[in-house]
């Protein structure tokens, strides 16, 4: 049974991962080389590899079946997880999310893989009322404990991402055009609220991405360093850890949001494509999967971690070449941080549980 | 609505996505293919710079060649705000940490400094109560990436600690900028001025000459100012790459080098400029008064040996930064010690000005040195339109009307006496006898400098007042009258002179009616000490007044020392000629809205003296004000004495001529000099008497161990340490010294120089008192 199970292995998948992520040690390397302080990440990086992908073999291994019977107590955990949090940001006076350079465990990344388990769940029992309004706003319920409590670290990029994997999910599961239309309205309608309880900094980044001449300090400085680093690059690019822009520290945050533009400036024009390339092969190959899942369980699960890297990946680049707001997001596989990297190849290993059980029959 | 075969769906999902990503490789090939240049121009910019090297500012050395300015290393703190920490938490932590540090507050919001701005002030520095460091780094927010400057001067010891904690200060910077240092400090800091930050209401004019407002430091007064084009250098130029926080990471191509600025060797002999400090300030301290001015020049050249102007101010101050606390206490005395009085003071010159109407009477042949007049101590002017009513007639005083009068007068004693019934016959006229009247007495003022600048190389000169008829009507609307010519001759009234033009035109007089204008700078030399520039003598005008009257002037200076006014400034060594001045001037220091007098109704005086030696060869003419001091005979002449006795030092060398005279007699053998070296002299004191004087007198002698006065044994005297007198033993081992001020110091030590054997003596000094002392040789 075990051999015949990992003949389905989506090999290009995993290969696709391995290059992004070698791709995306080499940046932070690069990224880190004039700070003394940070040159043990690329190291880091690496070992949080070995250890997801370890983990997503055993993940892989296991049938993604099995966790449909654990709804409630993932649902359990989805919500424990920020509120833990919360509570200990409570204590410590803030800073819940990044407490340093190097970053802390950030719970709310696995946070967006279990709410996609436990709404694939709810949306697969329900498939036949999808059609109806009332049970795509049941689903609703289900986002907003654990999203209100992201938002409230506050974490509003981590929350929107939650809330597009609802969306997406909402959406692959056969939502009528008219709901979402009506869902869209009532979106708009929520925009001033939403706006009034928004934190200073966040009203801050959403002015600055729309009259980016006022305060050349704060994050409209980042946004015009990473454009001119990603412009400087040119069609080759100025060179591995040879962009001025990165290497003298004209550009920020370089090994977190920031390291689709170091990878601009340095490897230009054919290296960001190299990127996109492959952040599409791995789309194509997790959408595969979903076609291919036996069960709207499965669909879901894979529509939902596709949905997951999808969206991270527009936000971060768009972010980057200055077309969306500057957000927390990180780039999958690429950007330095252990949670995020796990989380995408925990992910990745229920794709491949999904794939190596797909229906047709075996002889 | 039907709903979506799943498979569609991700059909439809795929489709999205790819058009998204599309959308994104569109915008990376637009930025990255079609503005990469503009962006590649954009990252250039942002790692190269063109800085500026800064050259290294003129040294100043005085005539002999002592180092008076020159620059030192310090520290300065500054922040780059883009540097800063982005959490405001930890943004403050880095203030409060520096704010300890530093002494600085972390906030502060500006305020108006009150007190008020003297007027006469050359250039005021930067005037601002300094701004807390959030309000500083503010400042800089438009610039986010240039260093904000927060402290200045910054101890050594701080600045390492700032150093080494930059780990958690990150944007904290420490540069290691050159500042002036003002060796003679308040010695010469009237000359030499002080450098500061470009006045911000100047920024304009000085960005055209090329400065740079933001971190140049420019000359604001003193020949700082005046050489300014020759002390600042050329700075160099180069292209660096730097970091994001500004910091340096290598030069690009050839650095443009830095040209030093241009060294002064100023006219100024520092030693001497020491003594006249020194004396001077002993003398308006004795004398009561706060103020004085005493300046020497070679009226041969023009050159400025020594000008000293008191209270002064340690220009030190300056080039570090002053405090507001010291700017207020400076800015805010009455004495305006930040003004140079010896070139912007303005006074009344009293009789000094004699030599004036004396050369002009004699030049326009109203008198002869034989013309003689009668000096009654008070001459009844009749009234202009009822000349035959005595009752109407107005006195004018002599000096001398209350102790008596002088009698028969001429030329050669009016000048020696200061007859002021002399001066006011021959300037103004008197019954039958025309005198000079204004218009040819203005004439021959302006002539000698009066009314006019000097052209002296320091700013903030004064042209001080000849007054006209024209000038009396427009100012007070009344007409000149006799008397005013009167008041004019014995420089009172309406004339009005910085002690420089009254020098001048002494010299004027010393030197044989050659006007020079005063030069301070001697030599200007490149950094290499190749000589650019060499001192000239610049002749402003020859004054038209014959040799032959010209020397009857100075010979009547020259009996004013030996048998008249100025007897106190008698040096048996050197011929000395002067003219004492003692000039009446209003005041209203108790603000009563009537002029200060004393009790028996007197105005308040100052005290003058000009003079140059020797009187035949004259070599240096010198002046001295006491400001309210007093008599110029009692006050002004015994400053000029000392001072003159250092430039002149008793001959230490061979028998004085009395000796030569009378030889010693048979098998005695002349009193010799001592060995430089060896010979053991205790020191004791003999006695001590009262006296009446406050100023306490010290008397003493130098004997052999045969109990035979030493002649021209040197003899230094000073107060708790501060050297103060030199002087030498005559011919029989005397030597003396009247100005022991015990306010200046109890303890007052006399050394003999170059017997290192010899005691010293301590002197526990009282006021009212007379020190008789000995050093005597003892056998080693």
């Amino acid at each position: 049974m075990s051999r015949r199970l990992w003949r389905n292995f989506d090999f290009v998948l995993l290969g696709t991962t391995i290059l992004l992520i070698a791709l995306g040690v080499a940046v932070i390397y690069s990224s880190t080389l004039g700070t003394p302080d940070l040159a043990d990440l690329p190291y880091r990086q690496i070992i949080y590899a070995v250890l997801g992908l370890g983990i997503m073999f055993v993940v892989a291994a296991i049938d993604y079946r099995f966790l449909e019977s654990f709804q409630k107590p993932i649902y359990l955990v989805t919500i424990a997880l920020p509120a833990i949090v919360l509570i200990i940001g409570e204590i410590t006076h803030g800073a819940q999310r990044w407490m340093s350079a190097r970053g802390s465990v950030q719970p709310s990344e696995l946070t967006k893989i279990l709410l996609i388990i436990v709404l694939a769940k709810y949306l697969a029992d329900h498939q036949e009322d999808v059609g109806r309004l009332r049970y795509v706003f049941l689903s609703l319920l289900y986002i907003i404990p654990p999203m209100l409590l992201i938002y409230l670290q506050p974490d509003l990029s981590t929350a929107v991402v939650l809330a597009v994997i609802w969306f997406v999910m909402v959406l692959m599961a056969g939502m009528r055009l008219l709901h979402l239309s009506v869902l869209g309205l009532a979106g708009v309608l929520a925009t001033p609220l939403i706006w009034v309880t928004m934190k200073d900094y966040m009203r801050q980044r959403i002015l600055t991405f729309l009259l980016p001449v006022h305060d050349p300090l704060g994050s409209a400085y980042n946004i015009n360093q990473a454009r001119i680093a990603i412009g400087s690059g040119g069609w080759l690019g100025r060179g591995f850890a040879h962009g001025s822009q990165s290497q003298l520290h004209f550009l920020r945050v370089r090994h977190t949001d920031f390291t689709f533009s170091v990878l601009g400036e340095e490897l230009g024009f054919v290296g960001a494509l190299l990127l996109i390339i492959l952040l599409i092969i791995l789309l194509w190959r997790i959408t595969r999967a979903a076609s291919m899942a036996r069960d709207t369980f499965g669909y879901l699960i894979a529509c939902g971690v596709a949905a997951t890297l999808a969206f991270q990946a527009v936000a971060n680049i768009a972010m980057n070449l200055g077309l969306l707001p500057t957000t927390g997001i990180p780039l999958p596989f690429i950007s330095y941080g252990g949670s995020s990297l796990i989380t995408f190849l925990i992910a990745e290993g229920l794709v491949q549980s999904i794939v190596m059980r797909y229906k047709k029959i075996e002889f | 609505m039907r709903r979506l075969d799943p498979r569609l769906r991700i059909v439809i999902f795929r489709v999205a996505i790819l058009l998204i990503f599309l959308g994104l490789v569109v915008q990376l090939w637009y930025l990255q293919v079609v503005q990469w240049q503009k962006y590649l121009l954009q990252a250039d910019r942002n790692r190269f710079r063109l800085v500026s090297i800064d050259a290294p500012r003129g040294i100043i050395y005085d005539r002999h060649g002592n180092i008076l300015v020159r620059n030192k290393p310090s520290f300065t703190v500054t922040i780059v705000p883009a540097d800063l920490p982005e959490d405001e938490a930890e943004r403050e932590a880095v203030f409060a940490r520096l704010s300890t540090l530093l002494d600085i507050p972390v906030s502060r919001p500006s305020q108006v400094p009150s007190g008020r701005v003297p007027v006469a002030l050359a250039a005021p520095p930067e005037f601002s109560l300094q701004p807390g460091i959030k309000e500083m780094v503010e400042q800089g927010r438009g610039a986010p990436f240039l260093p904000v400057r927060i402290a200045t001067n910054v101890e050594r010891e701080i600045a390492f600690i700032i150093e080494e904690e930059h780990l958690d200060l990150p944007g904290v910077h420490v540069q290691i900028e050159p500042i002036r240092q003002y060796i003679s400090g308040d010695l010469t800091s009237h000359i030499i001025g002080y450098v500061g930050r470009i006045p911000g209401e100047r920024a304009e004019e000085y960005i055209k000459r090329g400065y740079d407002p933001n971190s140049d430091r420019v000359g604001l007064t003193g020949v700082e100012l005046t050489f300014e084009d020759e002390l600042r250098g050329r700075k160099g130029r180069k292209h660096i790459e730097v970091d994001v926080a500004g910091r340096e990471i290598r030069t690009v191509g050839e650095p443009e080098p830095a040209r030093p600025g241009h060294n002064l060797i100023l006219t100024i002999d520092l030693e001497l400029q020491r003594a006249m400090e020194g004396a001077l300030y002993q003398g308006i301290k004795a004398a009561g008064s706060k103020a004085g001015v005493a300046i020497a020049m070679n009226p041969q050249t023009g050159e400025i040996l020594g000008m000293v102007s008191l209270p002064g101010y340690d220009n030190n101050l300056f080039a570090e930064g002053i405090s507001v606390g010291d700017y207020e206490r400076l800015s805010s005395d009455p004495h305006h010690p930040l003004v140079n009085h010896a070139i912007s003071g303005l006074y009344p010159p009293g009789s000094t000005f004699k030599i004036v109407p004396a050369a002009a009477a004699l030049q326009e042949g109203i008198v002869t040195p034989e013309t003689q007049f009668t000096c009654e101590g008070i001459l009844w002017l009749p009234n202009k339109y009822f000349p035959d009513d005595p009752e109407q007639a107005q006195p004018f005083y002599c000096w001398i009307h209350k102790w008596g009068k002088h009698g028969p007068i001429n030329l050669i004693s009016g000048i020696a006496q200061s007859c002021d019934i002399y001066f006011y016959i021959v300037s103004g006229g008197f019954r039958d006898f025309e005198g000079l009247g204004l218009e040819r007495l203005a004439e021959y003022a302006h002539l000698f400098g009066f009314g006019e600048l000097t052209g002296i190389d320091l700013p903030g000169e004064n042209a001080g007042l000849v007054p006209t008829r024209k000038w009396k009507r427009l100012t007070y609307s009344e007409i000149w009258v006799t008397g005013d010519t009167y008041n004019m001759a014995i420089g009172q009234g309406f004339l009005l002179a910085t002690p420089l033009q009254i020098l001048n035109a002494t010299a004027a007089v010393a030197n044989g009616g050659t006007l020079y204008r005063p030069q301070i700078v001697y030599q200007v030399t490149d950094a290499e000490g190749r000589v650019l520039r060499s001192f000239t003598p610049e002749v402003i005008r020859q004054i038209p007044v014959s040799q032959e009257n010209l020397a009857l002037v100075r010979e009547g200076m020259k009996a004013a020392v030996e048998w008249g006014t100025a007897m106190n400034a008698h040096i048996p060594w050197v011929s000395v000629a002067g003219k004492t001045g003692t000039a009446e001037y209003f005041t209203d220091e108790n603000n009563d809205g009537y002029p200060d007098r004393d009790r028996q109704g007197n105005l308040p005086t100052h005290a003058w003296f000009t003079a140059f030696a020797p009187a035949e060869d004259p070599e240096i003419a010198l002046i001295v004000l006491v400001e309210g001091g007093g008599e110029g005979s009692d006050i002004a002449a015994p400053i000029a004495a000392q001072i003159l006795q250092h430039y002149f030092p008793m001959p230490s060398t061979g028998a004085p001529p009395e000796a030569e005279a009378t030889p010693a007699p048979e098998g005695q053998p002349a009193p010799s000099l001592p060995e430089p070296i060896g010979r053991p002299f205790r020191a004791k004191i003999v006695g001590v008497d009262e006296q009446e004087t406050e100023l306490s007198q010290l008397v003493g002698t130098v004997v052999d161990i045969k109990g035979q006065g030493i002649p021209g044994v040197r003899i230094s005297i000073d107060a708790g340490g501060a050297p103060i007198f030199e002087t030498a033993t005559n011919p029989q081992g005397w030597f003396s010294y009247d100005m022991l001020n015990a306010s200046a110091s109890s303890r007052w030590n006399v050394k003999l120089i170059g017997l290192p054997e010899a005691e010293e003596l301590h002197l526990e000094v009282e006021p009212f008192k007379r020190y008789t002392v000995q050093f005597y040789e003892v056998t080693p």
